[in-house]
């Protein structure tokens, strides 16, 4: 099982880390197998279900749809990178206070694309919501609590801005 | 836990309303939002094993050879076992062990496990699975349930093709229907639903060095697992543990077994820790689905429109093998007179194999197949008679302390009769009119669904412990809190039973070294059970404590009181906390830790021919659907259900609502989208890709109310909320379709295919489609 590896450095949560990596390897599976960021879940593997979603360099992706050697030199985000000194981020706190989660299996990619949508836009309508987490599945909550919390905290995140 | 308050709720307002119906945060949702909770396919051990299961591409085959030779000698592979490698029984199932663990001489289903491979990587154990040598027999498959009950069909066990058959009856249903006014003769289908929760089936097990096989995988009832485990390995129940928390997403899907016993096995085998976790598409094919069902129902009424007679033929596809299939079959039973007064009624119902996989517990557990059946006859004999639809039902719904159909009462407090008043006015509402191809139809349909599993015995246990040191008192049950909340809510019932803020109650949840046996998270009984096992603990506490707290105060015990968390007696000074009674308790090396079971109620013997009906305690919905129907796309899209639910008292409203919310969308899917299809007992959809659950953008406004009546039995009066907002909803579409088109589907789902040809043959295609349809 030799096989050519390639060298990669990227930042994940603000911290750099250094690997070889196979060239076929996932992002999803360089992030939990290698690094141990087992917030990001895995539920198909074919870019379905959402719940691999990080941001990396800014946008959402599912990272079973990225591989590990396309984020050299990249910055990446993921559920666990959300809290800030120990302070959770208005999203995390606001899915918290709305039961956003049920079982809690798809929660830390919703998060990541509702921070996508509210780094764009800080104050979406529920249409936008909607169409923002399109792409991560629940089969839990039926969503209602999910858009419910995305609108709490974009409301918080206004008023802590002014 | 790291836990504290959202901003909005005081203290001092939390503890005005008490535990019970305060919407607190749920308890595991700190760890969950940072991505720190580990799941059990997160989990990783050192030097661990991976698996691969090696599987049958044949629905139905005699094995003529099982050749390893090839695998074992592979690089990296530490063993390769088959059915002649098991020290117990090779046979698992919930109710009857009747599946192979791995098969012998016969396979019955596409992918079941021939053979299990452990190696030093994932590709190691794919490659070595590939390897493996199976020599097979195809033989003829049986595909349906109309050709399992064909003669001269291959026979898929020795007993044949039918595992169950049950008639019950009562009074003279045949000639009550000949005399009726109006009958109303129907056939109906419904499809396999996947569960497709979103962490596929999987998990780890390894040894302790005292010997123990500890296995960590989603499930939802850790006690039974270990039992199924035990028979399976030839070892004492003590030298196993089952660990069933996290679990992502269960909904019946992970009740039986899936991994555990592959997982022990291994573990077993080769004494080193193993991963063995199904891809998306192996759960596909391999996971637990819904029964189909077939359906024929001819039901009467008089003129008035009070229901006459009820003659049900049910027919369910079990699959392969039987798991919970008797069980949910007597639901459905039970079901298909629904909550109402019908004196003559004769049910003929069949469980059947064929090589369709396995079909298992799914929300609902055999209500929503039935319901659909009634609800719809229901609706239909009120169209006939041009009554509304909410009059016929409160006509012929029972009373709180009528017998039903089964001799016991379906409501122990009134409430159904709340919920049609409810109702009422909101069915003549008036939703964005029609225009161009477009209908809007609005439907409506009522449910009940029993808690608990009737009249099969069931005493869960939990336990309690006063934790002196720390301050804290920990909760120990063993039913799964797989998203349902049932961690939140029992420690709700703890806080509330011994006055003491939530904040100091922790929760150990399914493992079954450390709790006593809670028994399942099914049957809408997660909280009834844990809840009511944790009211009778706490007692406990409280009264062993209150010896240890007279012993300080130097008073006799029967003047010592409780209140608040502190002991005190009239005239003596001082008070005594509970942790500090628990600290006297320690001191003397007796460990302040409370045990009790509950018992829930029971007819002593279930109705002939059946395991659990009756059951004594239900929950009830009615669902109203506004539903467009887009009659040139021949697509139906659900815009608003509204439910009106008796769940009990709710213990933490929002919660239960979200149990509610997600149920109806779950029941939104069941009637419109999803449908595991097999041909040739082969399924193509397997994942995501081709099997489509709703997203976002398929789900309607749902909204729910409560009329809280307060179960007597249940703890603090709660009942169960996990499955019967799902069954109303496919019968409440399709009278919504019906109401838009003027006809109505009597098969799930209400796909555009379907729907395609029920418009057609109702004229209401566009011509040149229609044409196209008939192939003209």
């Amino acid at each position: 099982m030799s096989q050519q590896t390639f060298h990669i450095r990227v930042n994940v949560n603000g911290r750099w880390y250094e690997a070889d990596v196979e060239p076929r390897m996932l992002l999803i599976d360089f992030l939990r197998d290698v690094l141990g960021f087992t917030g990001p879940h895995i539920g198909c593997d074919t870019g379905h279900c959402g719940a691999c979603t990080v941001i990396l360099d800014g946008r959402n992706v599912k990272s079973c749809m990225v591989l590990a050697v396309q984020v050299d030199g990249a910055r990446i985000l993921t559920v666990e990178g959300l809290e800030q000194d120990g302070q959770l981020h208005p999203l995390q706190e606001a899915f918290w206070e709305n039961h956003a989660l049920q079982c809690g299996y798809c929660t830390p990619g919703m998060l990541m694309s509702a921070y996508f949508l509210l780094k764009r836009n800080p104050d979406p309508t529920e249409d936008d919501i909607r169409k923002a987490i399109e792409g991560n599945l629940c089969r839990c909550t039926g969503y209602v609590n999910i858009v419910k919390a995305i609108k709490s905290a974009a409301r918080k995140m206004s008023t802590r801005k002014q | 836990m790291n836990w504290r308050w959202p901003e909005s709720t005081s203290l001092e307002e939390v503890l005005k309303v008490h535990w019970i119906g305060a919407s607190i945060p749920r308890l595991d949702g700190w760890p969950k939002v940072r991505g720190e909770a580990r799941y059990p396919t997160d989990l990783v051990l050192e030097e661990m094993l991976h698996a691969k299961t090696v599987r049958s591409p044949h629905p139905h085959a005699k094995i003529l050879s099982v050749d390893t030779s090839e695998a074992d000698g592979m690089p990296g592979v530490a063993a390769v076992l088959t059915a002649s490698d098991i020290p117990g029984q090779n046979r698992y199932g919930a109710l009857v062990q009747d599946a192979p663990v791995l098969a012998e001489d016969v396979v019955r289903y596409i992918g079941e496990p021939v053979a299990l491979v452990a190696a030093v990587c994932e590709e190691a154990a794919v490659e070595a699975a590939e390897a493996v040598n199976v020599e097979y027999q195809p033989l003829r498959p049986v595909t349906s349930i109309e050709e399992a009950l064909s003669p001269g069909a291959p026979r898929l066990h020795s007993t044949g093709n039918v595992a169950r058959h049950t008639v019950i009856s009562r009074g003279s249903p045949h000639s009550a229907i000949e005399t009726s006014d109006v009958v109303v003769e129907t056939m109906y289908r419904t499809q396999s639903q996947k569960h497709m929760f979103l962490e596929p089936e999987g998990g780890v097990a390894w040894i302790d060095e005292d010997g123990t096989i500890n296995v960590v995988a989603g499930g939802q009832n850790p006690y039974r697992d270990k039992l199924q485990i035990s028979r399976v390995l030839g070892l004492p129940m003590e030298k196993i543990r089952v660990v069933s928390y996290p679990a992502g997403g269960a909904f019946g899907g992970k009740d039986d077994i899936t991994v555990q016993i592959h997982l022990a096995l291994l573990a077993w085998k080769t004494g080193k820790p193993v991963r063995l976790v199904w891809s998306r598409e192996e759960s596909g094919v391999v996971g637990y689905h819904r029964h189909p069902y077939r359906m024929e129902m001819k039901t009467g009424a008089t003129r008035d429109g009070r229901l006459t007679a009820n003659l049900a033929k049910i027919y369910s596809d079990t699959g392969a093998y039987q798991s919970f299939g008797p069980a949910i079959l007597d639901v459905s039973i039970e079901m298909i007179n629904g909550p109402y007064r019908i004196p003559n009624y004769e049910i003929d119902a069949y469980l059947v194999y064929t090589d369709n996989g396995v079909a298992s517990a799914f929300r609902g557990f055999g209500a929503p197949q039935a319901n659909f059946a009634i609800e719809s006859q229901l609706n239909m004999i009120a169209e006939k008679l041009g009554m509304d639809k909410l009059e016929i039902r409160a006509m012929n719904v029972l009373g709180p302390r009528e017998p039903g159909s089964f001799g016991v009462a379906v409501e122990t407090e009134p409430s159904i009769q709340r919920i049609l008043e409810r109702a009422r006015g909101r069915l003549s509402r008036v939703g964005t009119p029609s225009r161009g191809w477009s209908r809007r139809g609005i439907g409506v349909a009522l449910a009940m669904k029993g808690v608990g599993f009737g009249a099969i015995p069931d005493y869960p246990a939990a336990a309690i412990e006063i934790d002196p040191d720390r301050e804290r008192v920990v909760a120990y049950f063993t039913n799964p809190d797989y998203g349902q909340g049932v961690i939140t809510s029992c420690a709700q019932i703890v806080a509330e039973a011994l006055q003491l803020h939530v904040d100091k109650v922790e929760v150990v949840n399914a493992d079954t070294a450390l709790s006593p046996d809670t028994g399942s998270s099914s049957a809408s009984k997660s909280t009834y059970a844990a809840g009511n096992a944790l009211l009778l603990a706490a007692r406990n506490a409280v009264r062993r404590l209150a010896l240890e707290a007279a012993r300080i105060l130097g008073v006799p015990a029967s003047e010592v009181g409780y209140d608040a968390g502190f002991f005190s007696a009239p005239g003596s000074r001082g008070r005594v906390s509970i942790f500090d009674a628990a600290a006297e308790m320690a001191s003397r090396g007796s460990r302040p830790r409370f045990e009790a079971a509950f018992e829930i109620p029971r007819r002593p013997e279930p109705v002939e021919g059946t395991l659990e009906v009756p059951h004594l305690v239900f929950s009830h919905a009615l669902a109203i659907a506004e539903v467009d129907v887009d009659l040139l796309l021949a697509k139906a899209e659900a815009k608003d259900v509204h439910l009106i639910a008796d769940v009990g008292r709710l213990i933490n409203p929002v919660g239960a609502r979200a149990q509610m919310e997600g149920g109806a969308i779950q029941g939104v899917g069941y009637a419109l989208m999803e449908e595991q299809a097999y041909s040739d007992a082969r399924t193509e959809n397997i994942n995501f890709t081709t099997y489509i659950v709703p997203t976002i953008a398929d789900v309607p406004d749902v909204s729910v109310e409560f009329v809280e009546g307060e179960e007597k039995t249940g703890p603090y009066g709660a009942k169960g909320a996990g499955e019967v907002p799902f069954v109303p909803i496919a019968a409440a579409v399709a009278d919504a379709i019906a109401d838009a088109t003027g006809v109505r589907p009597t098969e799930l789902p209400m796909n555009g295919e379907r729907l395609s040809r029920l418009l057609a043959s109702a004229g209401l295609l566009p011509k040149r489609l229609s044409r196209l349809l008939e192939g003209a």
